[in-house]
């Protein structure tokens, strides 16, 4: 759906000007949720602002289903949550929220509805300016969600939500997926990336440095497991368990049943399991070799 | 149409404050006219400048006189003051970005919102002045205070609305502009250029606002003679094509 080729994106003048990102190849397919994660000036926002033609690429090509980002949008427009979200101070929640739905096409009940999703009856009739960081925040993202668009471009979702709201974030993101829409979300939040995304793009100083399927990054899950005594028949489920204590391992399954169906065999052998801990650090570890590749 | 009628009232709402400070600024003009007429006017039905010089000198007449004068520049303080920012306050504050994901026209939106504002600014001038000048002078101003108005509107407000598709400080900058015009127009009707070249003369006369046609469209409206269309004309040309570039390049700028 959404194509980059090659694209690249300099601020100021050649020379003395700042290469926000550069030679950028992706192409993300209809009802996928992608992720764009780096440090900060990695080029996160830059590369969101190219695909929603907020800015032209000064180098390569970027399109939306085969037409101009502009001129898509245009035509079907999008959700949008930008990084540092704002209203003028003087509109209330319910007249801003009425007013983006009808833009988008529809009525005040799709607006009403969203005021309730995220969380904002009391706040409704309230001026932007009286909110707090978190309820504008939810703002954002009622307008970027309030209408059935096709894509939907979040940028930073989390920042400044409570853990409550980021959990229902992630609902909210999964249904989307479950929708068939195409999300694409910049985030510093490795835990809620890898919760949510099946694609994570990994930019660094304007580059991407790894596109993860992050399925597979968590798929091969390791657990540290306890055993309630040290046990010599251990290797038998576990093939090359790492010993790390007197009655500790850590060990590699293929995914959810292969682990269920060792620690059965492991019980059956007479092991007896203190705790069995996971070890979800390996979209995160992905990302830092990404990162710490030359 | 549906949502842009939602979208002018929100940006009506945040431009209260400007509206309700031109409306006081305006009220300020009405009680200095109609006290001057209180304290001068008698039986005559319009302000009497002797009596005036009689109770306060010179200095009161002077008052008078630049009171009168900046009552006259009432439609391009208001329509500055409206227009400014008006597209790119938005572009700064982020929120341009907002309605650019909407699947509506930008140039409608920001089209409308400056033809409203300009409407605004039109309607507190036609009352404020005609207000002003019916205390002070006792009688209708006539049409050609609507036509002078209607001139004043259109050129500056145009004129922002261009700016503001280029940078920010867009109202001042017009400001500028329009008095980098005044100056040209006069040097031009003193035949200061007479030795430069004519094409650069005439490009330069054309870029900037139409001073001369509103100095004409102000003077014969001062010495109570028929508006003069072809001023007219050339004020709604220049607009107009001031409204063209400003759609150009909002249509091509960046976010």
């Amino acid at each position: 759906m959404i194509e980059l080729e090659n694209a690249g994106k300099r601020f100021g003048r050649r020379g003395a000007g700042v290469e926000a990102v550069r030679d950028i190849t992706l192409e993300v397919p209809r009802s996928a949720i992608w992720a764009v994660v780096g440090p900060n000036g990695a080029g996160k926002s830059t590369l969101l602002s190219l695909i929603l033609g907020f800015t032209r690429p000064t180098s390569g090509r970027v399109s939306i289903a085969g037409d101009r980002p502009r001129d898509w949008l245009r035509d079907h427009g999008a959700g949008y949550l930008p990084e540092r979200f704002g209203l003028p101070g003087s509109w209330t929640v319910r007249d801003a929220l009425r007013m983006f739905a009808r833009l988008a096409g529809r009525g005040n009940v799709d607006a009403d509805t969203a005021i309730e999703r995220l969380g904002l009856a009391a706040s409704a009739d309230r001026q932007v300016h009286t909110l707090s960081r978190g309820t504008l925040q939810r703002v954002g993202i009622a307008q970027a969600l309030l209408t059935p668009h096709e894509l939907i471009v979040l940028d930073e979702p989390t920042e400044g939500l409570d853990p409550i709201w980021r959990v229902r974030l992630r609902d909210m993101v999964r249904d989307l997926g479950a929708e068939s829409r195409t999300v694409l979300i910049a985030s510093h939040d490795l835990a809620e990336v890898e919760r949510v995304a099946h694609r994570v793009v990994v930019l660094d100083r304007g580059s991407v440095r790894d596109v993860i399927d992050a399925h597979e990054a968590t798929a091969a899950t390791r657990y540290r497991i306890v055993l309630a005594a040290p046990f010599d028949r251990m290797h038998e489920p576990f093939p090359d368990p790492e010993t790390t204590g007197p009655a500790e391992y850590v060990v590699t399954v293929g995914n959810h049943v292969d682990l269920n169906q060792r620690i059965a065999a492991l019980i059956e052998l007479g092991g007896l399991i203190a705790s069995v801990e996971p070890l979800r650090h390996d979209l995160e570890q992905r990302v830092r070799d990404a990162l710490d590749r030359p | 149409m549906i949502g842009i009628g939602s979208f002018i009232a929100l940006s009506l709402r945040a431009r209260l404050v400007r509206v309700l400070g031109l409306i006081a600024f305006g009220a300020v003009f009405l009680v200095a006219a109609a006290t001057t007429r209180f304290v001068t006017g008698g039986g005559h039905g319009h302000v009497e400048l002797d009596r005036l010089f009689q109770l306060g000198g010179s200095t009161l007449v002077s008052a008078l006189l630049l009171i009168g004068w900046l009552a006259g520049r009432f439609p391009i303080i208001a329509v500055l003051v409206l227009m400014s920012g008006v597209f790119s306050a938005d572009r700064a504050a982020g929120h341009a970005r907002l309605y650019a994901v909407r699947p509506r026209s930008m140039l409608l939106l920001y089209g409308a919102r400056a033809l409203v504002l300009m409407l605004l600014a039109f309607a507190l001038s036609a009352i404020i002045m005609p207000a002003f000048d019916l205390l002070l002078l006792g009688r209708w101003p006539g049409t050609g205070l609507l036509a002078m108005i209607g001139a004043q509107v259109v050129v500056y407000g145009s004129l922002t609305a261009l700016l503001s598709t280029i940078g920010r400080g867009d109202a001042w900058t017009a400001l500028f502009v329009g008095i980098v015009g005044i100056i040209w127009d006069a040097l031009r009707r003193a035949d200061f250029f007479q030795q430069s070249v004519h094409v650069v003369r005439d490009a330069v006369s054309v870029v900037l606002p139409p001073q001369g046609a509103l100095m004409r469209v102000e003077t014969a409206f001062a010495s109570f003679e028929p508006v003069p269309w072809d001023a007219m004309l050339y004020i709604a040309t220049w607009a107009t094509l001031a409204f063209i570039v400003a759609a150009v390049v909002l249509s091509r700028r960046e976010l």
